[in-house]
C-alpha cells in the first residue's frame, strides 16, 4: 500500500475479523455497494501485515482464473498459479469481491478451502496444497440486487462468518468525506444530509442508494473547484437514476443545499 | 339574450377582480412527479400521496367588487391530513413562473418538516425556520418568495386597530420566522398566507365512534375511513342513527316478530344527480352518513357467479388443492376446488396502438438477451484455437491422442429459465387509479408488456390470473401457457382480462407451482402480481390467508421455484416480508409506472447468469 489505508470502524468488525482470521475462519461480508467492504479487507489486511489478493469476480470468471494455468514459453509449458493459490501458498488474504457474480464452478474450489480442511487441490497438476496459517479467504457480495440466477448457495454461506455493512453513521460519514477529500467540513455535512435523503429514496424512486463512495467522489470534484450544485448534479442526480423526472427532482433536492 | 349579457357580465367582472397571473399558472400535475420524491427524499412519509386541495371557505374581507363578482370566497390553501399532502392544483399568485413553482416546492419541503399542525401560527413559523437553518439552498427561495407575497397582503396603511396589529404580526412572521410568538386576535380570519400549511378542516373525519355499537371495531373503521380514497372534500359525519330508514330483516313466515334490525344508509339511486360532481365542487362540506359502518360492513354480499353462457370456459372439471390450517396446523387435504377458466370468448386481437411502441422497445431490448453468446471451450469443432486446451496437451504427457478438443465456438447463450406471471384479477382490481383508468386497466397494460418482452427474450413463459369465491371455486384463468406460442390468440385474452371476485393466493400459487414443475428448466421463477392482502369472503383473510399463502410459498421454494411478489399494495412492507422475506418482493408506489416497471424488474431479476 502506497498510501496509508483510512478506516474508520462502524461496529465491531476489526474485532470480529481479528478473531476469525486467528482461528484461521473465512469471512463473508456482505453489503450495499460502495459501503466500505473492499476498504475494510485492505485495511485488515495492513493490521494483520498479510498481502491481500483482491479478485474481482465477473460472470466470465472460472476457477482456473483462480486456480492457475499453463503457459507456454520458449521452452515449452510451465505452470502459473492463479490469484487463489498464490495466496494458499504463500500466505495472505484473497478477497474475491462480488463473489456471486463468478460462475458456478468457482465455489466449488472454494469448498475444500472453507472448512477445517484447508487444502486446495489443484486437478491439472495433481497437486494438493496445504494452506499457509496466514492464508485467509474473504468473499463479499451485495445482497441488495434481487437476482434469482445469481445467489450464495446456503451450503457455501454455511462456511463463512458473516457480517453485515452498511453505509455509516452521518457523523462518521463526515469524519471519512472530510478524510478522503479534504473539502472543508460544511461541505460534508451538507452531502452527507443530502445522501441521507437520497437513501430514503430507495425502492420508490432509485434503484440504488448513494453509496459513500460516490458522495466522497462529489466531495473531490467540489474541492478541486468544480461548482458544488455541477459536481452534485454529475456525480449525484445523473449517476443514479436515468429517469428525467427523477433526475429533475434530485435537481431540486440539491438545490436546497447549496 | 339574458343568458349572454349575464355571461358576459360574469366573464367583466370576474376578470376585472381576479387577482391570478394566468400567464405564469403553474399546474401541480405538470410538477407532481417530482414534488412526491422531493417530499420523500426531505423524510415525507412514502405513503403519502400528493393531491390537489379543493377550495376552502375562509372568512375572509371581500372587496366590494369581489364581493358582487361572488368570487374570493374560496381560497385553495395548502394543508395535509394522514393520508395525503393537499396542494392547491395550480398557482398563479405570481407574475413570475418561477416563483409559482418555487411555491410548491416550498410547501412540499414545509409538508415534509412539518407532518402534524398543533399550533398554527407558532408551528408553521417553527419549522420555517428549521428549514431555513438545515436546508441554505431554500432559504434563499424563500426570502425572495416572502419578497414577492408581501406586496399582495393587505396594505398596512389601510388597514386599522385590531386588524391592523395581527396584519404587521403576520408580515413581522414571514419576514422573520420564529419572532412571533402569538397571533394577536382579531375579527375574521386573516388573509390566506400561502407559504404556510393550513391544519386539517375542523369538521374532518373523525375517527372516534359516535356510536357506541360498533366500539368493537375501531380497526375496522379506521380501514373504512382509509377507503374513502379520491375523496378531496371536507366530509363532516352525522349522526343519523334515527330508526328512519332501517332495514329490517326478517323471515317471511315469522313476520311481525323481527329479530334483528340493522340500520343501512340505502342509497337513493334515483336520486342521484347526473351532475354530482359539479354539485360537490360547489358544496363546501359533504355530509356523510356513518353509522354502523363496521356493522353493516359485517354483512358480506357474495357475488353471484355470472351465468355460464356469459362466463369464460371452464376446463375440465377442476382438481382439489389442499390448504393450510394454522390454527390446527395441518393441511386441510383437498380442500381447495382449482378450476381452470380459458377466456374461449376472447378474440385474437393485436398489441393495441398505444402500447405499439413501448411494445416494440421492449421485444428489441429482450432479444438483446437471446443472442447474448458465450464462447464454447474445448470444441472438436470451433471458429479460433483453444489455447488452454492446446497447452494442457503439450504439457500432460498422459494425454490420449484421440482427444482433440483444440477449438472454442460462438454459442448462443441458454438462459436455462421458465418463468410464471400470476397476476390478481379480484374484485379490488376494479377500483379507479385516477380519472382515465382503473387498477385493472393498469395490470392488463403491464401483462402485455411483459409478455411482449419475454417473447423477445425467448424464455419460456406462462402467464395465468386468478381470483376465487371461497374454496369452491378458485378460478385459475389461462391467459398464455408454456406450450403455445406467444400469439395475437393469447394477447386477445390478455386484453379481455376481467377483475372477478377475491384472493385465495395460497391456491393460485399451488397450482402455479404444479405447472412450473412441468418445466424441466434450471431455475423456475413465480412472479405473483399483487394488489393486497390475501382473502376471500370466508375465513380466509387476516392471518389465516397470510399464514396459509407462506405455507404456498415455502412449498414452492422447497420444489426449486423461485417466487417473486410485486405488489401496489403500500402497506406490503408490513406483511410481505414474512411471506416472501426482504429480498422476495418489490413494492411499487407509482400503479402508472407498472407496464414499463415490470420488465425492467425482470430484467434485474434474471440478468445474465
Amino acid at each position: 500500500m502506497k498510501n496509508p489505508m483510512n478506516y474508520l470502524a462502524q461496529n465491531n468488525e476489526v474485532e470480529i475479523f481479528q478473531h476469525a482470521a486467528e482461528n484461521h475462519l473465512p469471512v463473508l461480508i456482505k453489503g450495499p455497494t460502495g459501503c466500505g467492504k473492499t476498504r475494510f479487507v485492505e485495511h485488515m489486511a495492513k493490521k494483520l501485515e498479510r498481502p491481500i489478493f483482491t479478485v474481482a469476480c465477473h460472470d466470465d470468471l472460472t476457477a482456473t482464473d483462480l486456480v492457475g494455468r499453463h503457459l507456454m514459453n520458449k521452452d515449452g509449458t510451465y505452470w502459473q498459479d492463479g490469484p487463489l493459490t498464490r495466496a494458499v501458498r504463500e500466505g495472505g488474504i484473497c478477497y474475491l469481491d462480488e463473489v456471486v457474480e463468478a460462475r458456478k464452478d468457482t465455489t466449488v474450489v472454494l469448498h475444500p478451502l472453507s472448512d477445517h480442511r484447508r487444502v486446495l487441490p489443484i486437478e491439472r497438476t495433481g497437486e494438493e496444497i496445504i494452506a499457509h496459517p496466514d492464508f485467509m479467504l474473504v468473499i463479499s457480495y451485495n445482497p441488495g440486487y434481487q437476482n434469482v440466477m445469481k445467489g450464495l448457495k446456503p451450503s457455501t454461506r454455511q462456511r463463512f462468518v458473516s457480517m453485515s455493512f452498511d453505509y455509516p453513521s452521518p457523523e462518521r460519514e463526515v469524519v471519512i468525506i472530510c478524510q478522503e477529500s479534504n473539502v472543508d467540513k460544511d461541505t460534508a455535512q451538507k452531502l452527507v444530509t443530502l445522501g441521507g435523503d437520497l437513501r430514503r429514496l430507495k425502492d420508490h424512486d432509485l434503484e440504488e442508494s448513494a453509496s459513500t463512495r460516490i458522495l466522497i467522489y462529489t466531495a473531490m470534484m467540489i474541492k478541486s473547484g468544480l461548482d458544488p450544485k455541477e459536481a452534485c448534479s454529475a456525480c449525484l442526480a445523473q449517476t443514479l437514476t436515468d429517469e428525467s423526472e427523477t433526475i429533475a427532482a434530485i435537481e431540486r433536492l440539491i438545490q436546497i443545499y447549496f | 339574450m339574458e343568458e349572454l349579457v349575464g355571461e358576459f357580465w360574469h366573464k367583466l367582472i370576474t376578470k376585472r377582480v381576479s387577482t391570478e397571473h394566468s400567464g405564469a399558472k403553474v399546474n401541480l400535475t405538470d410538477l407532481n412527479s417530482q414534488l412526491a420524491p422531493f417530499y420523500r427524499a426531505l423524510g415525507g412519509a412514502p405513503g403519502k400521496v400528493i393531491e390537489g386541495a379543493s377550495a376552502r371557505e375562509l372568512k375572509l374581507h371581500r372587496r366590494f367588487l369581489q364581493r358582487v363578482a361572488g368570487t374570493h370566497r374560496r381560497t385553495n390553501i395548502a394543508w395535509q391530513d394522514e393520508r395525503s399532502v393537499r396542494l392547491p392544483p395550480m398557482h398563479a399568485i405570481f407574475p413570475d413562473k418561477a416563483l409559482n413553482e418555487a411555491l410548491y416546492f416550498w410547501l412540499t419541503a414545509l409538508a415534509a418538516q412539518l407532518p402534524t399542525i398543533k399550533h398554527w401560527f407558532v408551528d408553521n413559523q417553527h419549522a420555517t425556520l428549521d428549514l431555513l437553518k438545515s436546508k441554505p439552498g431554500l432559504a434563499s427561495s424563500y426570502y425572495a418568495l416572502v419578497d414577492a407575497i408581501l406586496p399582495l397582503r393587505p396594505d398596512l396603511d389601510k388597514l386599522e386597530g385590531s386588524k391592523l396589529i395581527r396584519e404587521q404580526a403576520i408580515q413581522q412572521a414571514l419576514k422573520v420566522p420564529g419572532s412571533v410568538a402569538n397571533l394577536p386576535k382579531a375579527s375574521g380570519d386573516p388573509d390566506p398566507i400561502f407559504l404556510w400549511l393550513y391544519p386539517e378542516p375542523i369538521h374532518g373525519v373523525s375517527i372516534d365512534a359516535d356510536d357506541e355499537l360498533d366500539d368493537s371495531d375501531v380497526e375496522n373503521q379506521e380501514e373504512q375511513a382509509e377507503q374513502l380514497k379520491g375523496e378531496r372534500k371536507e366530509a363532516k359525519r352525522t349522526n343519523d342513527s334515527k330508526e328512519t330508514d332501517g332495514l329490517l330483516v326478517f323471515m317471511l313466515e315469522s313476520l311481525g316478530t323481527w329479530t334483528e334490525q340493522i340500520e343501512l344508509d340505502r342509497p337513493q339511486e334515483e336520486d342521484v344527480d347526473v351532475n354530482a360532481a359539479a354539485a360537490a365542487e360547489d358544496l363546501d362540506i359533504i355530509t356523510l352518513s356513518r353509522q354502523r359502518r363496521a356493522q353493516s360492513a359485517k354483512i358480506k354480499f357474495d357475488m353471484d357467479l355470472p351465468a355460464p353462457q356469459n362466463d369464460d370456459l371452464a376446463v375440465g372439471e377442476g382438481h382439489r388443492l389442499p390448504e393450510w390450517d394454522y390454527k390446527r396446523s395441518s393441511m386441510l387435504q383437498d380442500f381447495c376446488l382449482i378450476q381452470p377458466m380459458l377466456a374461449d370468448d376472447a378474440l385474437p386481437a393485436p398489441v393495441p396502438d398505444r402500447l405499439k411502441m413501448v411494445a416494440n422497445q421492449l421485444r428489441n431490448r429482450f432479444s438483446a438477451l437471446n443472442f447474448q453468446t458465450n464462447w464454447l471451450r474445448r470444441q472438436t469443432q470451433g471458429t479460433e484455437l483453444d489455447l488452454d486446451s492446446c497447452i494442457e496437451k503439450i504439457s500432460d504427457p498422459n494425454d490420449q491422442l484421440e482427444k482433440q478438443n483444440f477449438y472454442k465456438a460462438r454459442s448462443r447463450n441458454q438462459r436455462d429459465l421458465s418463468c410464471l406471471l400470476l397476476a390478481d384479477l379480484s374484485m379490488s382490481t376494479d377500483s379507479a387509479l385516477n380519472a382515465h383508468q382503473k387498477v385493472i386497466d393498469v395490470i392488463r397494460d403491464s401483462i402485455l408488456l411483459f409478455a411482449e418482452a419475454l417473447s423477445g427474450a425467448g424464455d419460456p413463459f406462462a402467464i395465468y390470473g386468478f381470483s376465487s369465491i371461497r374454496n369452491k371455486q378458485v378460478r385459475f384463468n389461462l391467459l398464455k401457457n408454456f406450450s403455445e406460442p406467444y400469439s395475437d390468440a393469447a394477447r386477445g385474452r390478455i386484453l379481455a382480462v376481467k377483475p372477478g371476485f377475491y384472493t385465495r393466493m395460497g391456491a393460485g400459487i399451488r397450482q402455479s407451482t404444479e405447472v412450473l414443475q412441468t418445466q424441466s428448466t434450471h431455475k423456475r421463477l413465480m412472479l405473483i402480481l399483487s394488489d393486497g392482502k390475501p382473502n376471500d369472503i370466508d375465513h380466509y383473510e387476516g392471518r389465516y390467508g397470510v399464514e396459509d399463502t407462506r405455507k404456498a410459498i415455502m412449498e414452492a421454494k422447497r420444489k426449486g421455484i423461485q417466487p417473486f411478489c410485486i405488489t401496489i399494495d403500500e402497506g406490503g412492507n408490513e406483511y410481505l416480508p414474512y411471506l416472501f422475506g426482504d429480498n422476495g418482493y418489490a413494492v411499487v408506489s407509482d400503479m402508472t409506472r407498472l407496464p414499463t416497471l415490470l420488465p425492467k424488474l425482470y430484467l434485474n431479476l434474471t440478468g445474465q447468469s
